[in-house]
């Protein structure tokens, strides 16, 4: 079932048409790949489905409910997390606080719950802090759980982007490029983290320019070019398209291997 | 007047400013908004007060009441300003300071324009001597100094003083985790507004008289002037710069009286002021306290995980 339905989105920045009738669907519990070279409209489009942006026309559905143009705090209770390609961190925060920012439905967090229900978000912070440093160990940054998120290096913060996202326990994760300046041991690490999560019912929507990464990990593709969607399938029938080698590889044939 | 009544005076000052520099590090110094209308809710606050307390209502009611009138301008202001960037928000609020001054000034029936309102002292059925009735406003303003304090320190080593702090650092990537800035905006606005309200009720019973000319863009500037010496996003920071801007304040007003000098020591300080901001600025731009991690009382037992999964 289609947890996912992006139904004809158009958007235009001034004159500049971003997105043309892009249509697509996200299977519950899948890994979808969207690839494309830069400027295809990549990031516009997780940015509208996720609410940044209002799309001049078309819809989208999650889990049978209309979202369109929902703000993006609403999107996020929904039940979608968005990883930024760029970490966009609380710089000044801890690591720890970066994650519990990240919890979903803390009663501590409103001003009637931190003045009124003083006992229940302590035990909720503890418990939430508990499966903070958990996504931390997992994402090995467990060390720097109180060092200020501004200390950590880029592959990192990078990290500590997608625990965020963890962090919310969605049903849905946009990602961003999540292997972007993150050394290939921790790259693999994190996908095969997603394949777990997957296997729990989780469905992930990655925007993704490694191709071999795609290969292994994504069950499905769409490439989009110039705000449109281009080619969709199975990961080895798009990558094996020759529309694909054109617009998106050129000539250097061997990326696959290599 | 002898010297203890202008040392008291000078603490009254001290506690009153302190509880705005508070209010305004909770918009500023948490939040990230650049409130440079704080004189208007302080005005709000002192004038209702006055008129409440005019109108036979108890002054303890007065108080809370000039704390709500305030936080609901507040409220009010926060709803076409808080959409705005930084810079706009700054010059919407120091516009409205100036549009609530005027407006004090021109409504004469009800707050008596120019001429001021002469306020009822709560001290002064009491049969106390001028010390004693000096002597109980240090003990009020300092009491309600306390607690403004004791409230913020929780407020913001909570759950919600977090996502106020992440507001300040980057309010988008606080939206993508499922919170509305706007709304914690406003309710920032509202307690600093309420908070500054407070420290007006306070200014009005100490002052028993209040006039437009008290309330003049200056104010707002001393109190940005105490944050930013004491350092922001610490409460610690917010109090001691008043302290040391009100010993500058009022200790120039007092060396008048005592010192024999071809000037007007009073003048002197805002030169002085304007070579601290500025070596503060060269030196030490964070001002004299840092800024602290929150603390939720959740930090011990991280360690404690983190030393047993580092032993592992």
């Amino acid at each position: 079932m289609a947890i996912l339905v992006v139904d004809k989105i158009t958007k235009r920045f001034g004159g500049f048409q971003v997105l043309q009738d892009v249509s697509l669907k996200v299977e519950e519990g899948s890994i979808t790949g969207l690839v494309g070279p830069n400027g295809s409209g990549k990031s516009t489009l997780l940015s509208t489905v996720f609410g940044f942006y209002k799309p001049d026309g078309g819809d989208v559905y999650f889990k049978g409910d209309k979202i369109t143009a929902l703000p993006p705090h609403d999107v996020y209770k929904k039940g979608i997390a968005f990883a930024f390609q760029i970490p966009r961190l609380f710089f000044k925060l801890t690591v720890l606080d970066n994650l519990l920012m990240a919890a979903r439905d803390h009663v501590g967090t409103t001003l009637d719950g931190t003045l009124f229900l003083r006992k229940k978000w302590k035990n909720q912070e503890l418990e939430l802090a508990r499966r903070a440093f958990e996504i931390l160990e997992l994402l090995d940054l467990s060390k720097l759980v109180s060092h200020k998120a501004g200390e950590l290096s880029g592959g990192q913060r990078k990290l500590l982007e997608i625990g965020k996202a963890l962090m919310a326990s969605p049903d849905m994760i946009f990602l961003d490029e999540p292997a972007a300046g993150i050394n290939p041991v921790l790259s693999r690490k994190i996908y095969q983290n997603l394949i777990e999560l997957k296997k729990k019912g989780m469905t992930f929507l990655v925007v993704e320019h490694k191709l071999e990464v795609l290969l292994e990990f994504a069950d499905y593709v769409y490439m989009m070019d110039s705000g449109k969607i281009l080619l969709s399938g199975k990961p080895k029938e798009v990558i094996n398209d020759p529309l694909f080698y054109n617009v998106y590889v050129g000539e250097a044939k061997d990326v696959v291997s290599g | 007047m002898d010297f203890t009544v202008y040392l008291m005076d000078t603490l009254v000052f001290m506690a009153i400013f302190a509880i705005l520099s508070m209010s305004l590090n909770v918009e500023y110094g948490y939040t990230g908004l650049g409130n440079f209308g704080k004189v208007a809710f302080f005005l709000c606050g002192a004038y209702t007060y006055a008129i409440a307390l005019l109108l036979g209502v108890p002054f303890y009611v007065s108080f809370v009441l000039s704390a709500v009138t305030s936080a609901i301008l507040g409220g009010l202001m926060s709803l076409p300003a808080l959409r705005l960037r930084e810079d706009y928000l700054a010059i919407v609020t120091l516009a409205i300071g100036e549009v609530l001054r005027i407006f004090v000034k021109a409504e004469e029936w009800l707050t008596g324009g120019v001429w001021g309102i002469t306020v009822p002292s709560v001290f002064a059925n009491l049969g106390l001597s001028v010390d004693a009735v000096a002597f109980a406003n240090v003990l009020l303003s300092w009491g309600v100094l306390i607690a403004v304090f004791l409230f913020l320190r929780y407020l913001t080593n909570t759950p919600y003083g977090r996502v106020l702090l992440s507001i300040r650092e980057d309010d988008t990537a606080v939206q993508a985790l499922g919170k509305n800035p706007i709304l914690y905006k406003a309710q920032a606005f509202m307690i600093g507004s309420a908070i500054a309200g407070i420290a007006g009720a306070l200014f009005a019973q100490y002052m028993r008289f209040i006039d437009p000319y008290m309330f003049l863009p200056m104010v707002t500037f001393t109190v940005w002037m105490m944050l930013i010496l004491g350092g922001t996003a610490n409460h610690y920071g917010a109090v001691v710069g008043a302290l040391i801007v009100e010993i500058f304040n009022r200790g120039s007003r007092i060396a008048k009286d005592y010192l024999d000098l071809p000037f007007d020591p009073h003048n002197i300080q805002f030169i002085l002021f304007g070579v601290l901001i500025i070596l503060l600025l060269l030196y030490r731009p964070y001002g004299l306290f840092r800024e602290k991690p929150l603390k939720t009382g959740v930090e011990a037992e991280v360690i404690k995980w983190q030393s047993s999964s580092s032993t592992k």
